[in-house]
């Protein structure tokens, strides 16, 4: 009996002890956890107001970011999501903080996986955003100067120069995640080569009695208006 | 050296030679050798009748031209360093390529550091691809400078009814009603200044050189400055302007960007000045007005109207940043209607110009896309001001021209309210 006793409290012993050895992390944990939680709250506070002071919102719409979140559901100002990512990175800061602290080897490998790996996502994040940026700029950009120019397809081809900027964003934020770095490399090669392709090819072949019939035209209106005087304007406009 | 210093060395080395000067003429050139000897023939005449006992410099500040501009100057005016002709005054020319940004603005800077370097005391500027000029432009120019103590001069032409556009249809009736003062031609391109004024606007800061008005922000520039500042300002009557066309290769929208942008730009810094401005007064002529013979100027009116359409289609988003969805609703309309019923009347051709200024101000889109997409709307409002227009006299146009004037300055204090608040449009 005295075996099967000595048997029993001494896994229950080590249990105890372990348990208590582990309480103080885990207590240390939740604490973290806890002031993680306030930390957050207060940093979203002060961030919101200083978003709002460096008038962000209205960067955010200038730069024409705004209407494309607002696509994708986002309708808040931006502000006020930034100072809410602000927060919730901060928990979760806290959260790796307070798990770390329990001192349990695999929550901690895969911790120090998971920080390995934040850089990349961070950078990936922004390549999107500068792709978002650059691909409005231009965009617009060429949509304006193309329309003084009095092409007709202005439309069209500031929503290719958008497309093409993203694509190319994308990829590298693809690469930059380390997500089938050379499936996509070789994707985003195939795809851009063979739409350039595509339509060289279209233009050279495929649509070439149209573009001819429609040079024709243009030159015979352009002939016509020489004949009617419709020649362009001799305004001074200054 | 001053810090603002321009002319190159060789050019102070002639500074120094001809010492002191009363009348410097400056004609900012860019391959303008078809026009530049008749130029040069009308200023060296002028001065000849008008100032013969004065000592006058001819100042030719080039853009590096390409086209002979600077040979034909050495040709007419040779090496002629201040020949007597048996009186106490005289004149010599003086060729400089200019230094900074490529532009009339830069060329103004030239001329300005010039003048100053030898203390002359009037300044009249005439661009170099004039073909109405006459020997009466430079007393017209410099006249009420040394004769009436003014300090700036405006040109006032007789011009085509559809010349001008520009100027007729925006500059002249914002510049008005924001700083009270009616120039009619506040973008002419000739003027006359006061030795202090051309001192002035040599001394301005340095990143004023980098901006377009170094390019044709520069005629805006100069008048606002003038007004603004409260220096004594007036018009002379030059007779009718005739000059070759503009380089094509310098579109219409970059024009307009430059003289519109800088116009806005100068609101910023007018601000305080100009919210104050309420009414506006006429300023003193020089010279009376006449009729003068004119050379026919055609217009497009269907391609205007079709440019003005193909920006309703495409950038009608983008206006309603900053026009507001009640402007861009009208302008859709307008798209839709026939050439006979088009028509963009005042009031809105207000609102939007007035709109703009305050969107730039806001930055409610990029600043150069802003300017840059008003192009289809200046089509626009050009083409209903030609049709509205067809069978006027130019009495009659002066009276549209003046209406819409009156336009600008009813409006101006919803300008006002909405500059002070930093109103964006709402989405």
């Amino acid at each position: 009996m005295n075996g099967v006793g000595t048997g029993m409290v001494e896994p229950s012993g080590v249990f105890y002890r372990m348990v208590m050895a582990f309480l103080p992390n885990l207590f240390v944990a939740l604490l973290l956890f806890v002031a993680g939680l306030i930390l957050a709250k207060l940093l979203g506070f002060i961030f919101l107001r200083v978003f709002r002071v460096l008038k962000v919102d209205r960067f955010w719409n200038r730069a024409g970011i705004r209407e494309v979140l607002a696509r994708g559901g986002v309708k808040r100002p931006i502000s006020v999501e930034l100072s809410r990512l602000v927060s919730w990175l901060t928990i979760l800061i806290f959260i790796v903080i307070a798990l770390s602290a329990l001192h349990i080897p695999f929550i901690e490998t895969v911790l120090a996986r998971t920080f390995l790996y934040l850089p990349n996502v961070f950078a990936a994040i922004l390549i999107l955003l500068a792709g978002v940026l650059l691909g409005n700029f231009f965009s617009r950009a060429i949509l304006i100067a193309l329309v003084n120019s009095g092409i007709r397809e202005a439309g069209l081809i500031a929503r290719i120069t958008r497309v093409a900027i993203l694509v190319f964003a994308v990829t590298m934020a693809l690469e930059q995640l380390d997500i089938g770095k050379i499936s996509v490399l070789i994707a985003f090669a195939i795809i851009f080569g063979g739409a350039v392709l595509a339509f060289a090819l279209a233009f050279g072949f495929a649509v070439q009695p149209y573009v001819k019939a429609y040079l024709e035209k243009r030159m015979e209106e352009a002939g016509r208006q020489e004949g009617d005087g419709e020649k362009g304007d001799r305004i001074d406009h200054l | 050296m001053m810090k603002n210093a321009v002319l190159t060395k060789e050019i102070r080395d002639k500074v120094r030679e001809i010492g002191h000067a009363d009348i410097v003429v400056g004609i900012p050139s860019y391959n303008n050798a078809g026009t530049i000897g008749r130029v040069l023939g009308a200023v060296r005449e002028g001065l000849a009748t008008h100032y013969p006992r004065a000592r006058s410099v001819v100042v030719n500040a080039d853009g590096g031209s390409r086209d002979g501009t600077v040979e034909m100057v050495k040709m007419t005016c040779g090496d002629d360093v201040f020949s007597p002709q048996g009186r106490s005054g005289g004149f010599c020319t003086v060729v400089t390529p200019y230094q900074g940004i490529p532009g009339k603005g830069s060329a103004f800077r030239t001329i300005f550091e010039f003048a100053g370097a030898v203390g002359a005391s009037a300044l009249a500027v005439v661009d170099a691809d004039l073909r109405s000029i006459t020997p009466g432009w430079i007393g017209g120019l410099v006249g009420p400078v040394l004769d009436g103590g003014f300090d700036y001069v405006a040109p006032l032409y007789k011009r085509h009814k559809y010349d001008g556009t520009i100027t007729n249809s925006i500059i002249y009736p914002l510049t008005r009603a924001l700083y009270g003062k009616r120039v009619r031609q506040p973008i002419g391109g000739d003027f006359g200044f006061s030795g202090p004024m051309a001192r002035r606007f040599f001394l301005s800061e340095e990143d004023i050189w980098e901006s377009d008005v170094a390019r044709y922000g520069i005629d805006i520039w100069v008048t606002t400055t003038a007004i603004a500042e409260d220096f004594k300002v007036c018009q002379s009557f030059l007779g009718s302007k005739i000059h070759d066309p503009k380089d094509p290769s310098e579109d219409l929208s970059t024009m307009l960007y430059q003289v519109v942008g800088a116009a806005f730009d100068l609101m910023e810094t007018y601000e305080t000045v100009w919210e104050r401005v309420s009414g506006t007064e006429k300023i003193e002529t020089f010279g009376t007005p006449y009729e003068v013979a004119l050379e026919p100027v055609h217009a497009n009116v269907r391609g205007m109207i079709e440019r003005f359409r193909l920006g309703t289609s495409q950038l009608a988003d983008l206006w309603q940043k900053f026009l507001g969805k009640e402007a861009v609703s009208f302008l859709k309309k307008l798209a839709g209607r026939g050439e006979r019923e088009f028509f963009l009347p005042d009031d809105l051709w207000t609102e939007i110009i007035y709109r703009s200024a305050v969107g730039a101000h806001c930055e409610a889109i990029n600043k150069e896309h802003l300017l840059r997409s008003l192009t289809p709307l200046y089509m626009g409002r050009t083409a209903s001001f030609v049709i509205e227009t067809e069978q006027d006299d130019s009495a009659e146009v002066e009276e549209k021209i003046e209406r819409l004037c009156l336009a600008f300055e009813k409006k101006k204090p919803f300008l006002v309210e909405t500059w002070q608040e930093n109103k964006e449009v709402p989405p």
